[in-house]
């Protein structure tokens, strides 16, 4: 939810009760000038009665009035000494509701005769006035509610300016750049607060960038030198005319080893450098002519195999991407064709402007989803030497380039698609 | 041939040494950069070979240097951090060629060869072993000054064969040498011998002695021992 939702919806919760009570204080103080203003009336009108009766009494005729406001008859009750005035309610049987009256009532002695008066005064009015002040505060409510939207959008998009500013900065900021990254002081303290926060923020992930790349650069080179002795010492060894058999076999399958431990290490730092986004480029480059590139330079193990290879180029496949990237996505797609294929079996590229779909025939099953793209999780029935970080190092590019890449296998063909997002 | 090998992992610069001198190169060994420093300035090397890691100091420094200096000796770097920007910077300053460790001491001395042969624009350029002779230049190769046919891959072999001459070369060497990095993956090197065999054969028919050796399960050894 918006901020904005929020704080109007707040805004109005509070202004339920607020109104409620300020109108049903409006509603007592009205009631209370209107009852007031309505026994004056009955007061001044039973002043008036009683002159009457008064006038009537001196001519000697007694008096008796009977009609649904007014009463006015003779009765043996004591005369009390002064007006009870009260609220009374009467069901009316025509008009089938309640009919509420204010009502004045006094027994008073003129000239002899006790008479029994009462007047009443329809309180319709007082219903009125109920109606009228819901209606006023349900119009007043209604004008809140949009003062409050348009003031709110005003104000909030005035105040919020600066951090939409900040948060855009935020959104394009990339790794390498965050050096360059500044967030401005605005005239809002918290904001101030916030961009600070920001910036060394911004500072400090810089930092720790550099430290990894730095880091990754320096583990490459504290664990390849000792590689590269262990590797030289082997291959001065091998020289040793003297040596038999056996002893060879053993120095080339530490040959073989060192070696299978240096390509595992380019891997995992290749996909450290990928994650640290040291291949970012603006640079766009063909996949089509890398391919054409590595099956050029693969020919020697598909004519190994006697793979036969079928190329659709449709179009060109442009991508930005680094160029050692796109190598490695190639070299990884296309080796895993060749070494997974059969002997005698095929190899189908297809490349359209937006798909580069690589199909291989192979004799071995579907690879498991579970253990597809992950890294040091490759099947050991392949009998292949493999480090399990092909298709890892491949998923990575994919995702670290606006690439989608999906596998599946059908009617024996094992295929990779490459989409662009 | 005179070569200085800056390099401060003592059991490399071993190596490297050990295995250049069999190839016949006289070699002279420096262990920071202050040393190696002082030996370009002092003497005349045809090859300097440069780690880029050195203690007190940047191996580029000391190709700046040798620029500097106008220097006419080969430069050939190899560095541990194998960084695109350490390859360009090198080869921008002038270095001849990159190379990243791990790699092969039969690799490095190919590429050593290349570069002396490259830089020696007035001497002799063929390359003679016994009566095989290779003109780098045309890429042409005689035995007994008969003209060979051979393909750009068969000729790399040679070339690599000869530069390497009596060393046993592993199968896994030959392959990253002729095809490239991307031939580390490879599972199986069969491939190589179909062309080893076809050069062999040219090499004999030509009149030549057969000097390809198989070291079973190894390897290949090019020697007239």
């Amino acid at each position: 939810m918006k901020l904005l939702t929020k704080t109007t919806i707040y805004f109005l919760l509070a202004m339920i009760p607020l109104l409620s009570v300020a109108g049903f204080y409006l509603f007592k103080q009205f009631s209370k000038k209107i009852n007031f203003r309505s026994d004056k009336e009955l007061l001044s009108e039973e002043v008036t009665w009683a002159q009457y009766l008064q006038n009537e009494a001196d001519n000697g005729l007694s008096f008796i009035l009977k009609t649904p406001d007014i009463f006015i008859a003779p009765t043996g009750q004591a005369a009390s000494e002064a007006p009870a005035i009260t609220d009374v309610n009467e069901f009316n049987t025509k008009e089938h509701h309640t009919v509420f009256y204010r009502q004045l009532s006094q027994i008073i002695t003129v000239s002899g005769i006790t008479y029994q008066i009462i007047i009443r005064q329809s309180q319709e009015q007082k219903a009125a006035l109920v109606a009228d002040i819901t209606k006023t505060m349900l119009s007043v409510f209604a004008g809140l509610f949009a003062a409050t939207l348009i003031f709110n959008w005003a104000i909030s998009k005035r105040l919020w300016k600066p951090f939409g500013q900040s948060l855009k900065k935020i959104r394009n900021a990339e790794l390498q750049k965050m050096e360059n990254l500044h967030f401005e002081d605005t005239s809002t303290k918290e904001f101030n607060e916030l961009n600070a926060s920001l910036n060394f923020m911004a500072g400090k992930i810089y930092k720790d960038y550099v430290n990894m790349k730095e880091f990754t650069e320096n583990a490459a080179h504290e664990m390849q030198t000792p590689v590269a002795i262990a590797q030289s010492k082997l291959e001065l060894l091998l020289q040793d005319t003297n040596l038999k058999d056996e002893q060879v076999q053993s120095i080339m399958e530490a040959i073989t080893a060192l070696n299978r431990l240096k390509i595992l290490h380019e891997g995992l730092l290749l996909l450290a450098k990928i994650e640290n986004n040291q291949y970012s480029t603006t640079k766009e480059i063909n996949l089509t002519k890398v391919t054409q590139k590595y099956l050029q330079l693969f020919n020697e193990f598909i004519k190994d195999k006697q793979l036969s290879v079928t190329v659709n180029y449709e179009t060109d496949f442009i991508v930005k991407l680094h160029p050692t990237l796109a190598d490695s996505l190639i070299t990884n797609l296309l080796g895993n064709a060749i070494k997974y294929n059969l002997t005698g079996g095929s190899i189908r590229i297809d490349i359209s402007a937006t798909k580069y779909l690589i199909s291989n025939t192979s004799s071995f099953d579907e690879i498991p989803k579970e253990r597809l793209f992950k890294r040091m999780a490759a099947s050991k029935q392949s009998g292949e030497t493999s480090n399990g970080l092909g298709l890892a190092i491949v998923k990575k590019i994919t995702e670290a380039n606006n690439l989608h890449i999906t596998y599946r296998v059908s009617d024996g063909w094992h295929q990779f698609e490459i989409e662009k997002l | 041939m005179k070569i200085l090998v800056i390099e401060d992992e003592k059991a490399l610069q071993e190596s490297i040494i050990k295995y250049l001198e069999h190839q016949g190169f006289v070699c002279e060994a420096a262990n920071d950069f202050l040393a190696g420093k002082e030996k370009v300035t002092n003497y005349l090397y045809d090859c300097i070979v440069i780690d880029v890691g050195l203690p007190f100091g940047n191996g580029l420094d000391i190709v700046k240097e040798l620029k500097f200096m106008e220097s006419k000796a080969g430069i050939i770097i190899i560095s541990a951090k194998n960084t695109l920007d350490d390859k360009l910077n090198g080869l921008d300053l002038g270095a001849d060629d990159y190379l990243s460790k791990p790699f092969y001491l039969s690799e490095l001395t190919a590429r050593i060869n290349a570069i002396i042969r490259r830089r020696n624009f007035d001497g002799n350029k063929a390359i003679v072993f016994n009566e095989i002779r290779l003109e780098a230049e045309a890429q042409r190769v005689t035995v007994n000054y008969k003209p060979v046919n051979l393909t750009d891959k068969e000729y790399g072999l040679l070339e690599y064969f000869i530069a390497n001459q009596r060393r046993l070369l592993t199968k896994a060497a030959i392959a990253e040498h002729i095809w490239g990095d991307e031939y580390l993956h490879a599972s199986n090197y069969d491939f190589i011998y179909t062309h080893i065999k076809n050069l062999r054969k040219k090499l004999v028919d030509a009149g030549s002695n057969d000097y390809i050796k198989t070291a079973h399960g190894s390897g290949y050894r090019f020697t007239d021992l």
